[in-house]
Order: C-alpha cells, then sequence, then structure tokens
C-alpha cells in the first residue's frame, strides 16, 4: 500500500461530502476524546478534590443498581462521579456511571478499588477502549457510505484518512497522522 | 374499449418491524448519546454484531432487554 499516492479530484470531493455527513460523529468524537485527555491530564488533581470532599462528607448518596450506598466526591462528566464508601477494609473509592434512560436512571459501578488514583487510571483506560469500539464503528459507517455514494471508485485512501484522523483525535500524535494521511489533510 | 380497473382491496402496507438498528439510532431510541451506547457496547451490557466492514448492529432485543433490566 502507498500512502503517498496523491488523492484524484474525486477522492478529495468524495472526502468533503464524507465529512460534511458524518460532521455531528465527528464533532462528538473530538469533544469526548478531550474531555477524556482532560480527565487524563488532571489525575491528581481530581483526586486531590476527593480527599478534600472526603474530608467535608458533604456529597449526596447515591445508590447504584447492585444496592451499594456512595457518597458522591467529584463529577467526572456529566454522568460520571467519582464516589465513596467506608468499609472494614477502609476507604472503597469508585466511579459511578448515573445513566438517565428513558425508562428511568441506572446506576452502574464502572470501576472500584481501594486506591483513587487507581480507580482513575482503571476508568480512564476503559475510556480509551469505548473509543476505539467508536473509532472503528465510524470508520465502517464511511465506509458504507462511500460505498454507497461512490460504487466502483477505490475510496480506500478517503476512508483511510477518516481512520487516521480518528486515530489522531484519540493519541494527539499528529505527526504519525500527518505522514500516513496518504495525501489528503486530515 | 376502455377496461374497467379491477376492483382490488385497498392495501394498506404494514410498518417493517426492523431487526436491528444502527448505534446512533439505538442511542436515539433509548434517548441517550453516541459516547454512552458505545461505553454500554464496550462494557456488554448490550451484544451487537458487526455487518460489512465491521459497522455495529445493535439487534432491537437487545434495546428492549436493556430497558425491561432497568425496569426491574
Amino acid at each position: 500500500m502507498n500512502y503517498y499516492e496523491r488523492p484524484t479530484p474525486l477522492q478529495e470531493q468524495a472526502y468533503t461530502e464524507a465529512r460534511q455527513q458524518f460532521a455531528e460523529q465527528l464533532k462528538q468524537f473530538k469533544s469526548n476524546c478531550d474531555a477524556l485527555h482532560n480527565i487524563e491530564a488532571n489525575l491528581s488533581v481530581t483526586a486531590n478534590d476527593m480527599s478534600r470532599a472526603i474530608r467535608q462528607a458533604s456529597g449526596r448518596i447515591i445508590q447504584t443498581d447492585d444496592g451499594t450506598q456512595w457518597q458522591h466526591d467529584v463529577d467526572l462528566t456529566r454522568i460520571t462521579s467519582v464516589c465513596h464508601r467506608h468499609t472494614p477494609a477502609g476507604l472503597e473509592f469508585a466511579v459511578v456511571e448515573c445513566l438517565p434512560l428513558k425508562s428511568g436512571e441506572m446506576n452502574d459501578v464502572l470501576t472500584r478499588g481501594n486506591d483513587a488514583t487507581e480507580v482513575l487510571q482503571h476508568f480512564a483506560r476503559d475510556q480509551r477502549q469505548v473509543f476505539k469500539v467508536w473509532k472503528d464503528d465510524l470508520t465502517a459507517q464511511v465506509w458504507e457510505h462511500l460505498s454507497e455514494k461512490h460504487p466502483h471508485q477505490d475510496m480506500s485512501i478517503v476512508a483511510e484518512s477518516f481512520e487516521i484522523k480518528l486515530a489522531r483525535e484519540m493519541s494527539r500524535r499528529e505527526t504519525l497522522a500527518q505522514n500516513q494521511s496518504r495525501g489528503i489533510h486530515v | 374499449m376502455e377496461t374497467i380497473p379491477e376492483n382490488r382491496e385497498p392495501t394498506t402496507a404494514l410498518p417493517v418491524e426492523r431487526l436491528a438498528y444502527s448505534v446512533q439510532e439505538a442511542a436515539d431510541m433509548l434517548g441517550i448519546n453516541y459516547f454512552t451506547m458505545y461505553r454500554l457496547i464496550q462494557r456488554q451490557k448490550i451484544k451487537t454484531c458487526r455487518v460489512l466492514r465491521g459497522k455495529l448492529l445493535v439487534p432491537r432485543t437487545e434495546l428492549l432487554q436493556l430497558l425491561q433490566t432497568d425496569l426491574r
């Protein structure tokens, strides 16, 4: 595969069209990646905020679906929070997701443990896996879109450029993306 | 000679009940955002199948099951 070939005018046009078609998803992908980068960059700050919240002990109580009660410490995202509870073995921390479904709220423990920083790191690693699932699905949707709009045309360069763009959002390794974009500005 | 059209019963097309939805459609149906939907998939709260090039499809039964679980 030659990563240095130039895209044809049709491929350039297909890329522009696909960017418009998937603009909302690309925007959401980017903003969620930014949120994750923010969490990863501020792990120690969040851990400090948690310690302060525990000392103040003023957080609201969240009951998760397994029946456990947690004291809310810090919000990580709009629907995920770090919480803690006292156990005979000491403090236990958890990242809890409060998911408002149309049928009601689902409160789920995403990660838990006795070390606040490790719990946060584990959560961040899990989120990276979610982005991988999202990236693969979005790339497949782009492939589908391209094969419907431009049947019998080789649009692999366009789809691959999308994949690289998404990977770049996840990793922020711009150099790698630019080297592999096969001539399409991602 | 003019032909008289055959008197047929009016056909009312029944809506086709889809078996699966894209992630975006499934998220819209549940009233949650994309990312949350992918989180549910990654945590295997919702099972999906993959079609061409790996596109994810969410079976309708999985959505119903999630809602039933949630309604317990």
